[in-house]
């Protein structure tokens, strides 16, 4: 195999995650490319965890569908997870000899798995170990000795996890690890499950996870003003800034609440600092105001909305792509906000670095919209090329603009050079409430209206930028998809799929979500006769989105799926067949048209 | 006493800066006979004392008639939304720490809308100076009952009098932990410069509370004519400013005796939060260098 997609289930504490963790450690070292992504229930501690593991010899765009292996550490736990652990017919499926359960009666409704095998896991960590703690270094030994796993690897990341805990817990995991070795050989599986080597690699491998990117990306872009508080799944961008920050003279600010945070990081811009914030769904409906403050006082900000499923409080430890509209339309008047979304961990970066430069070119606030999977997943990724990244700074007003200054001179282009504090000769009024050329508050409705013209249109050449848009594929099929986000990945699967089945397809995956870029959505329509995207929030909001701005084929369909159960590869290519099959009419009649020949 | 050391906002010897010198030629929207007047005066006055250039001063405030104020200095000015004039502030102090860093604005923006940052203002303890123009009344919508308004207070939306008791700032701000914390009246200009000038060499989060009158909708016995008569002044009641405990038994008088002058300096200014951050910045660079990659 060379492609392989591990999901684990126990009660928190049985150490599913951080096996799963040990694993892709060894892998990474070894030259696999993997993914890694952590499920919880809402608990605190304990309750019940999850990990899924994807493996492979190539880089690989999503968490995988459903299940090659699934183990089971007790059944309830497992089954809570429901379509984010999907087992079919060619999974093998371990579990808890203890659960009692036959091979031939798994409580997975009709589905038959290939294999089923009950191991007497917890026995086994007793016996070797002394302790049940030891379970997971028992799953580790089966999945090595079963599938592959690089078995030397897996002992040094044991090795150097269990350092601090003492000889005896070392050695006791050590000998776990071995029965399940052993238990595995004793027990032959067949070879077709065996991973593949990996391809010899000769470039550097991290890894990593989507919010340590964006942080590193903010450092990176100079960014030296944090304003945060805690909220999942956005809290550890603000922990990774903690820590680092200082270093490179900047500060982080844990604020009150979500709107001193917002508040702080634009005074840090209006004093001239690169600024950020980060939060997730509830924070940003908190931050609304302070956007719009930003639009207005043409302020660079970077907002990230690392977001999970909603609406309010929602599911704060589940993926969604469902704030979209949010992003876009929250903040009250006529403002465009650009949001930016990155398709997985090494994205994160370049997508961070990218809104940085759009918000200082452009003096707004720009909102990247991460999601909880992409954020928190981990995955082995190529160390990021920093030679490949421009890091862009505002524009400052030279000496002699300095002379008679004019905060919000009417430019061509809409941007106009930004002084700061302890600029002498750059003194100005920032305000959110309307205001002249000057910065003198106004109630004029032409110096509104010159004023909209500018804050929005200095955003339009956003909308040529071809490099924040991917497009792979046929370029003349007459079947196109559309998706974002973390979900890109699960439709770059599906396109490579059905194309290796001879359909011919396309995929559109957008960087800049918004402002909405006509042109380049009405050239990659051209060839269509039908589209379909497909997204994670349960209006499809980038298809309703894109409707709003751009004439769509007639045939533009949505596959939008509430969140939390990832979206399989499986699904989008049975909609791309579906497609194939039925070439749609040219000439399909409108409801309207047929309510006008009543 | 505040030792030279202490004494971190005075920057550069006073240059040759007069009161003319930090007010703009925009005409202020207040009402004539509005306190908000008197303020802003004493607060020209107070930073020419200072003598600090008004390209290095940053004035922050909400909204509301007297978060009007910035736009009438030549500071840097920011006039941002309703409430959030201390956190906007708080970043601009964090990130450029040598400013000079002024928030002003009403009772409603301060102690209403904006009321949840202010204790966390004081407890962070930034180097900044917070203003508020108190005059019980939400004058720019056109008078309806304020966070400050005594109990009783008819207006449009208390039409049959205010059912809340009202919020005491001074007593507040002492509770918090404020390290600076005085009242003034624009009746007595030079008392009002004299305790602007004192908070801001504070080094610390600093309070002044202004009872500044609203002459449109305000208590028609309450107006700056009559402050004169009204203000005792704590100096000459003997109050030492020292004693926090004197201060808050003091401050319980707010809404009956209109005190002026300085309630509590703390004699020991604990370590601001920016001196803190400079401090770790120092202990922590020289900063890896920007080509640095994740990983490497």
């Amino acid at each position: 195999m060379n492609d392989l997609v591990i999901g684990m289930a126990g009660a928190g504490g049985d150490g599913i995650v951080s096996a799963g963790e040990s694993l892709i450690g060894a892998l990474a070292k070894e030259g696999y490319f993997a993914i890694l992504t952590k499920s919880f229930g809402s608990q605190i501690r304990g309750g019940e965890s999850s990990c899924r593991l994807r493996v492979a010899t190539v880089p690989v765009a999503n968490p995988g569908g459903v299940l090659d292996v699934a183990v089971a550490l007790n059944w309830d736990d497992f089954l809570r997870f429901g379509g984010e652990l999907p087992v079919g017919e060619r999974t093998v499926v371990i579990y808890e000899q203890k659960t009692g359960v036959a091979p031939d009666a798994l409580p997975l409704g009709s589905v038959e798995p290939a294999v089923s095998l009950a191991v007497p896991i917890e026995e086994l960590a007793r016996k070797t170990a002394g302790t049940q703690q030891a379970k997971n270094s028992v799953v580790l030994g089966l999945l090595a000795g079963w599938f592959g796993l690089p078995r030397e690897g897996i002992l040094a990341g044991l090795r150097r996890k269990l350092a601090a805990k003492g000889d005896a817990v070392l050695q006791g995991n050590e000998r776990a690890f071995a029965a399940g070795l052993d238990y595995a050989a004793a027990q032959p599986l067949g070879s077709e499950y065996r991973l593949d080597p990996p391809h010899a690699t000769a470039t550097r491998r991290i890894v990593t996870d989507g919010n340590e990117m964006c942080a590193q990306a903010a450092l990176f872009a100079g960014c030296t003003f944090f304003g945060g508080y805690p909220i999942t799944p956005a809290t550890e961008i603000m922990q990774h800034l903690q820590r680092d920050i200082w270093k490179h003279g900047g500060v982080v600010l844990q604020g009150e609440d979500e709107i001193a945070s917002i508040a702080a990081a634009v005074g840090a811009s209006f004093a001239g600092k690169k600024a950020m914030t980060a939060t997730s769904g509830p924070g940003l409906s908190l931050k609304t105001e302070v956007l719009g403050l930003a639009s207005v006082a043409e302020l660079p900000l970077v907002c990230v909305d690392v977001q999970r499923g909603g609406p309010s409080t929602g599911m704060p430890t589940k993926r969604e792509q469902a704030d979209l509209f949010a992003a876009a339309f929250s903040a009250h008047g006529d403002s465009v906000r650009p949001i930016l979304a990155p398709t997985g961990v090494a994205d994160t970066f370049a997508v961070t670095v990218e809104a940085f430069n759009i918000a200082e070119r452009y003096q707004t606030p720009v909102i990247v919209l991460s999601d909880q999977e992409i954020a928190q997943r981990k995955e082995v990724i190529e160390a990021v090329d920093l030679t490949r990244f421009e890091v862009l700074d505002r524009l400052v007003p030279t000496a002699a603009e300095l002379e008679g200054y004019t905060r919000f001179r009417l430019t061509d282009s809409g941007i106009s050079p930004i002084s700061h504090p302890g600029m002498k000769g750059g003194n100005y009024l920032a305000a959110g409430i309307e205001h002249d050329e000057h910065g003198a508050p106004t109630a004029s409705g032409g110096m509104h209206a010159r004023m909209n013209d500018k804050r929005l249109n200095k955003l339009n050449p956003l909308k040529d930028r071809r490099d924040l848009f991917m497009i792979e594929g046929d370029a003349d099929a007459t079947i196109g998809l559309i998706s974002w986000g973390s979900v890109a990945g699960i439709a770059l699967e599906a396109l490579r799929t059905a194309r290796s089945e001879g359909l011919e397809v396309k995929l559109l995956v957008p960087t800049l979500i918004y402002p909405v870029a006509e042109e380049i959505y009405r050239e990659f329509f051209a060839s269509l006769r039908q589209c379909l995207v497909i997204e994670q929030s349960h209006q499809g909001q980038l298809h309703r989105l894109i409707r709003m701005w751009v004439d769509v084929p007639d045939n533009f369909a949505s596959l939008a799926q509430s969140g939390a159960n990832p979206i399989a590869p499986s699904d989008v290519v049975a909609r791309i067949r579906g497609m194939a099959r039925q070439p749609v009419r040219t000439s399909r009649r409108h409801p309207n048209d047929l309510m006008n020949t009543l | 006493m505040i030792s030279p050391e202490q004494a971190c906002t005075c920057g550069p010897a006073p240059a040759a800066y007069t009161a003319k010198d930090f007010r703009s030629n925009l005409k202020p929207i207040w009402c004539p006979g509005c306190g908000d007047y008197g303020v802003a005066a004493a607060i020209y006055r107070a930073l020419a004392a200072i003598g600090r250039p008004p390209h290095e001063i940053a004035f922050v405030s909400g909204i509301g008639c007297s978060s009007r104020i910035p736009g009438y200095t030549t500071a840097y000015g920011f006039n941002s939304v309703h409430g959030r004039a201390l956190p906007i502030a708080q970043g601009i102090k964090l990130a450029r720490p040598e400013l000079l860093v002024l928030v002003a604005g009403g009772d409603g923006d301060g102690f209403s809308i904006g009321g949840g940052h202010v204790p966390h203002a004081v407890r962070r303890n930034i180097d900044l100076t917070y203003i508020v123009m108190d005059n019980q009344i939400y004058g720019l919508t056109k008078g309806q009952v304020s966070p400050t308004s005594a109990r009783g207070t008819k207006t449009p939306t208390s039409v049959y009098g205010s059912m809340e008791e009202p919020v005491n700032p001074l007593l507040y701000t002492l509770a918090y932990g404020a390290g600076f914390v005085a009242q003034g009246v624009p009746a007595d200009l030079d008392g009002l410069t004299a305790i602007i000038e004192e908070a801001i060499r504070y080094p610390g989060f600093s309070f002044v509370n202004i009872q500044s009158p609203c002459v449109s909708f305000g208590d028609a016995e309450n107006q700056v004519k009559s402050q004169k008569v009204r203000m005792r002044k704590l100096a000459a009641e003997g109050h030492d400013s020292a004693n926090r405990i004197r201060a808050m038994e003091l401050a319980q008088e707010y809404g009956q005796t209109l005190y002026t002058g300085v309630f509590y300096r703390n004699p020991n200014p604990p370590p601001t939060f920016d001196r803190q951050v400079r401090e770790l910045q120092d202990q922590l660079q020289p900063a890896r260098e920007r080509s640095q990659a994740p990983g490497h």
